[in-house]
Order: structure tokens, then C-alpha cells, then sequence
């Protein structure tokens, strides 16, 4: 038997269990993503095909993926996706350009010792492969433009008079609230995929500095801020389109 | 904006002041720390190509290999001032190499016995990264702010409290002797859980509902994960890519885990906890069947996003490894096994505790107020 196997039947199991119909929808999501996911590592795998270009479409379909298929097409998931899209291609500029002022393209050199045996010249841009970073934090954008949208739906289906700015201002109170947990769920989730590599680093005594300037603490250190930035950015993107989507209507 | 400013307090304002004022401090340091770095750093001053040749490995890739000639100088030690010539190769992929630049900062060994009296001659160690690290953890600061305010803040503090907690908790383990990381890691769990809880909705049975019900679904995630790997025999797993470890890997990796899903685990708890606590607040008369059945409403409409959310942080840093070793020839399924699998763990055990936490929530929840209507 296979741990991966015995766990996913587990988790099935589990979200069948407690969810019912929805929780069934919820696993066959994630399975979906997966797939997903495969499929973008497949076309990245061809040299010639852009690995950005790639990352932007597997993002947008990982967002009608969560968005569409779970809560089906409305005028607040459209808004949500609206948000997310805009969201990520800012984030994927500005995480292009900071991986590309720090060079944290490809492996740390604590990395390739196990690689020796690998050719590392393979044609594909690893410079261009740091755009993969924006895939770790589309799950939690999304959820959060959904978070943010859906409510303040209902907050002007029940008082319809309010202007643009009250509207933007209740969505960016939502947003507020969601901040604390969202990033809190996403900087343990790395914290814990890093502990190997924490533990290295102290094993090794590496001083402050030969921390800081080593490729992959740079390249962590992005991945978790650059994480944090999205989740933030999304809230004022997600207020202004949700509530221009909704006084535009009248 | 302007009725915000006039409102703020002197609080407030010093804050802003000590913001500002740490800002220009580590952004003048950074700029000018070259002197208390022991080894020699070396600003890009002048590059040329030398030479380009086109490669071919054996599994058919295609990639071009530059050779830079790079003139820089030295901007530290014995040698401060003076010109330095280096060598560099890089390759259009660039997995481990790097086109450099005039204008950066360069770690370099400076070979003695070479060079031509004029120029030194060396080697190149490594890039200057530290000011891009602070660069983008004020972006990231700034940001959070700006959009957070108040919560921004407490986002800011959780984070760098938790950091701190867990890098004290790794040096207890690196310290002691035949340190039990499991132990270690369930401690740190409750320290992180109870200060991010208390400090992002203060003490109340809120909170501490929130607090039992987090503890009592990463423990199930992490039992869980246990008993599918004993089942299996551990079968399936590759411990692979933390080989560099001279640590009983399984044990990082259970730990690791064990982290990891803290988070997602701790935003089911506090959100089961808050829903129920705020219907019992409506109506204190509102039987428990009500509870549960509302309850497990919200758990259904989260338990998806929340195991997607942690899905995608695992899986996507492994792109660039498995990319590596589909193009070294290596099939599908083994490229697959030895990058992904400890990733696909932990969120699928991620996501158990997701679920777990659910009707864990909902029971302490309950367990909770029944015990407050009973005091009543």
C-alpha cells in the first residue's frame, strides 16, 4: 500500500463524510488542480514554450477551477476571478523583478551538491521559472476575493443606497479581517515545508550574514513575503471592482 | 483621510516616526555594510562576453554557455579600492549559474598569487543579496500597512513572533543531545497557536475554544499521517530531496508537517469558534442541534478552499526539481515520486486536519457554552 494512496482515500473519505455533496465537489477540486498542475509541468517541460506564459494560464484556470466550478458563475464569482487575475499579473511583475535583482534563479548551492549526477543545462529559463512562486499563493488569493466580494454583495442588496466609497470601505473592512488568519495559514504551511532547511542552516552554524545573502533563504524569504504581499493587494483590488461591478448596474 | 489624520493620536504618530526613521537606517546601513563582512566584496564595474558555445546533453536539451569577463572593485578589507578581474560562466538556463551586471556586489575570493600587479585576480563566491532581502521585507512591511492598518500590524508581529519562536525552538533541538523533534515541534505548536490567537482576538472563551479545537486537529492530522505511514510501511514516501540532512529525516519531515498545517488549522478553528459563539451571542437560547447543523454548513462552504490553499503552497515549489529531472530523462512516475511525494503528504494530511477540525470545532464549541449556560 501507498501512503499518498492510503491518505487521499482518508481525506475522501473525511470531506464526504462531514460535506456531503459539497465536500465530494471539494476533493474532486483538488484533484482537478492536480491535474492542473501536471499538465502546466508537462508544456514547461518543452523548451519552447514560455514557462510565464504557462504559469499565467495555469492560474487562470486554477481560478475558474476554485471560483466557477465550486460556486458556479455569477456576477460576485465573476468579480472574484476579475480581482484574482488582475491581482496575480501584478504580483507575477513585481515577483519577476525582485527574483531577477536578487538572482535566486535555479538552485542554492546547497541544492545542486545533490544533483551532481543530473545535467543542470536543460534550455528551460529557470529565470523565467520563478514565476511558479505566484502558484503558491493563487489558492489563498482566490479565497480571499471570494471571501471579500460575496458579502459585500449582500451588504448592498440590503442597503442598495450606498455610494462607491461606502461600498469600497465595507470591502476593505472585510479584507482586514481575513488578513490576520490568511497569512498566518500560509507562513506555517512554508515554516513547515522550510523545516528541513532551517534545521540545515543551523547544523551548519551559518552566520547571520552568510544566511541572508544565501540563494535559497533569498528565495524563501520572496516566496513568503511576495505570498503576504498578494493576500494584501487583493483586498483593495477585489473592494474597487466589486464595488464598481455593483453601482455600475443602477 | 484628512479626518484620519487630524484623529490620529501621538501614539500613533511615534510609531509612524520610528517606522520612518528604522526605515532609512537599515536602508543607509545595507548600502554601506561592506566593512563588516569578513570576506571581500567586489562591485561589478566593467562585463564582456568573451565566449559563447552552444551545448547539448545526452537527453537532447539545448543551451548556450556564456563566458564573462568581469572587471570590479574591491570594496572592503586590506585591498579596498583596487580593480580585480573575474571570470564567470553562465548558461542561457541558468539553474546554477548567473549573468552578472555592472552595478552589483559580489562576494569574491581574492587569489593572492595571481594577477598581474596592477588588477588583483579571483574567484567569484557569491551574490550580495542582503539588500534585496530588505527591499522586499519593507515592501512587504509598507504594504501590509498601508492596506492592513491595524491588522496589517498584528499580521507583521504574529509573523516575526512565530519566527522567532520556531528559530529558538531549533536551537533547543540542534543543542541537546538525542532531542525529541516531535516534542519539541508539539511545544512550539501550542506557543505559536496560543499567541496567534490570543493576539489576533484576545482573551475570551472564544479564543480558548478556537485554542482546543486547533491543538485537538493538527494532534488527529498528525496521528492520522502516523497511521498511514505505519499501515504502508512507509511505502511510497521518498525521503530523497532531504538527503543533505544529517538528521533522521522522517522526524523533520513529521515535524514539518505537523507545521505546516498549523495555519489552516488554526483559520478552521477560529472560524468555526467565532460562527457559533456569534449564533449562541444572537440567541442564547438556541438549541445544539442548531449549532451543529449551522456548523457544519460553514465547515462545508471552507474545507475546500482551505485544503486547496494549502495544496498550492506545497506543490509549487517543487516545479523547478521536477522540470530537472523530466528533462534528464528521468520517467514520470519516478521524477514524480522522488520531488512530490513528501509535499503530496503533507497536504493531503493538511487537509485531513482541515476537515478534522470541523466537528472538533463544532463539539468544543458547544462544549464551551454549555458549560457558560450551566454557570448561569
Amino acid at each position: 500500500m501507498n501512503v499518498l494512496f492510503i491518505l487521499a482515500v482518508m481525506l475522501c473519505m473525511a470531506m464526504v463524510m462531514i460535506g456531503g455533496k459539497k465536500g465530494a465537489i471539494s476533493f474532486l477540486s483538488l484533484f482537478i488542480n492536480f491535474l492542473v498542475l501536471l499538465g502546466t509541468v508537462y508544456m514547461m517541460n518543452d523548451p519552447a514554450n514560455d514557462p510565464i506564459l504557462w504559469v499565467i494560464i495555469a492560474c487562470v484556470i486554477i481560478s475558474c477551477v476554485n471560483l466557477f466550478f465550486i460556486n458556479g458563475i455569477n456576477s460576485t464569482t465573476i468579480a472574484a476571478f476579475l480581482s484574482t487575475v488582475i491581482t496575480m499579473v501584478a504580483l507575477l511583475l513585481f515577483i519577476l523583478f525582485m527574483s531577477d535583482l536578487t538572482m535566486i534563479n535555479g538552485f542554492g548551492e546547497e541544492e545542486v551538491d545533490e544533483l551532481s549526477l543530473l545535467s543542470l543545462y536543460i534550455g528551460i529559463s529557470f529565470a523565467e521559472l520563478a514565476a511558479v512562486v505566484i502558484i503558491s499563493t493563487i489558492g489563498a488569493i482566490t479565497d480571499i476575493s471570494i471571501s471579500i466580494t460575496s458579502p459585500m454583495r449582500e451588504v448592498y442588496l440590503h442597503n442598495p443606497g450606498m455610494s462607491r466609497r461606502e461600498l469600497v470601505q465595507a470591502g476593505f473592512a472585510i479584507g482586514r479581517d481575513l488578513l490576520g488568519t490568511s497569512t498566518n495559514t500560509l507562513f506555517f504551511a512554508f515554516f513547515g515545508s522550510y523545516l528541513g532547511l532551517l534545521i540545515w542552516f543551523k547544523d551548519l552554524s551559518y552566520s547571520l550574514g552568510d544566511i541572508v545573502n544565501s540563494k535559497i533563504f533569498a528565495a524563501e524569504m520572496l516566496t513568503i513575503l511576495c505570498a503576504g504581499i498578494g493576500i494584501a493587494l487583493v483586498i483593495p483590488v477585489a473592494s474597487w471592482i466589486t464595488a464598481f461591478l455593483l453601482t455600475r448596474k443602477k | 483621510m484628512k479626518k484620519r489624520l487630524t484623529s490620529a493620536s501621538p501614539l500613533t504618530w511615534s510609531l509612524y516616526a520610528i517606522l520612518l526613521l528604522s526605515f532609512l537606517g537599515s536602508v543607509y546601513f545595507i548600502q554601506h555594510n561592506h566593512g563588516f563582512y569578513g570576506q571581500a566584496i567586489a562591485t561589478v564595474t566593467e562585463v564582456s562576453v568573451e565566449e559563447t558555445q552552444e551545448l547539448s546533453d545526452l537527453y537532447g536539451n539545448e543551451d548556450m554557455l556564456y563566458t564573462q569577463r568581469i572587471t570590479g572593485e574591491i570594496r572592503n578589507g586590506e585591498h579596498e579600492g583596487r580593480a580585480i578581474e573575474l571570470e564567470n560562466e553562465y548558461s542561457l538556463s541558468g539553474a546554477n549559474d548567473h549573468e552578472y551586471r555592472t552595478g552589483q556586489d559580489l562576494f569574491v575570493f581574492i587569489d593572492e598569487t595571481a594577477g598581474d600587479g596592477a588588477n588583483l585576480s579571483g574567484t567569484i563566491d557569491n551574490v550580495k543579496r542582503d539588500q534585496y532581502v530588505l527591499a522586499i521585507t519593507w515592501i512587504f512591511i509598507l504594504v501590509l500597512l498601508a492596506i492592513g492598518k491595524k491588522q496589517g500590524f498584528y499580521s507583521i508581529v504574529s509573523l516575526a513572533l512565530n519566527a522567532v519562536i520556531l528559530s529558538y525552538a531549533l536551537d533547543i533541538y540542534i543543542r541537546t543531545e538525542n532531542a525529541n523533534l516531535l516534542m519539541i515541534a508539539s511545544v512550539s505548536v501550542l506557543l505559536f497557536t496560543v499567541t496567534s490567537l490570543l493576539l489576533v482576538n484576545g482573551f475570551n472563551e472564544k479564543t480558548y475554544a478556537a485554542i482546543v479545537s486547533t491543538m485537538l486537529g493538527v494532534f488527529a492530522a498528525l496521528l492520522l499521517a502516523s497511521f498511514a505511514i505505519w499501515t504502508s510501511g512507509g511505502n511510497g514516501l521518498n525521503y530523497e530531496e532531504m538527503q543533505f540532512l544529517s538528521r533522521p529525516y522522517e522526524a523533520v519531515f513529521m515535524a514539518g508537517l505537523f507545521i505546516g498545517s498549523l495555519g489552516a488549522v488554526m483559520d478552521v478553528g477560529i472560524t468555526m469558534s467565532a460562527s457559533i459563539f456569534t449564533l449562541y451571542e444572537k440567541n442564547p437560547d438556541i438549541s445544539i442541534e442548531a449549532m451543529k447543523t449551522s456548523g457544519i454548513d460553514i465547515g462545508k462552504d471552507i474545507m475546500g478552499t482551505m485544503a486547496n490553499i494549502l495544496f498550492f503552497v506545497y506543490i509549487s515549489g517543487s516545479i523547478p526539481m521536477l522540470l530537472l529531472y523530466l528533462s534528464n530523462g528521468a520517467t514520470w512516475p519516478f521524477s514524480f515520486s522522488i520531488t512530490l511525494s513528501l509535499e503530496i503528504a503533507r497536504a493531503l494530511a493538511g487537509g485531513l486536519g482541515i476537515v478534522l477540525t470541523i466537528p472538533i470545532g463544532i463539539f468544543t464549541s458547544i462544549f464551551f457554552i454549555k458549560r457558560k449556560r450551566a454557570a448561569q
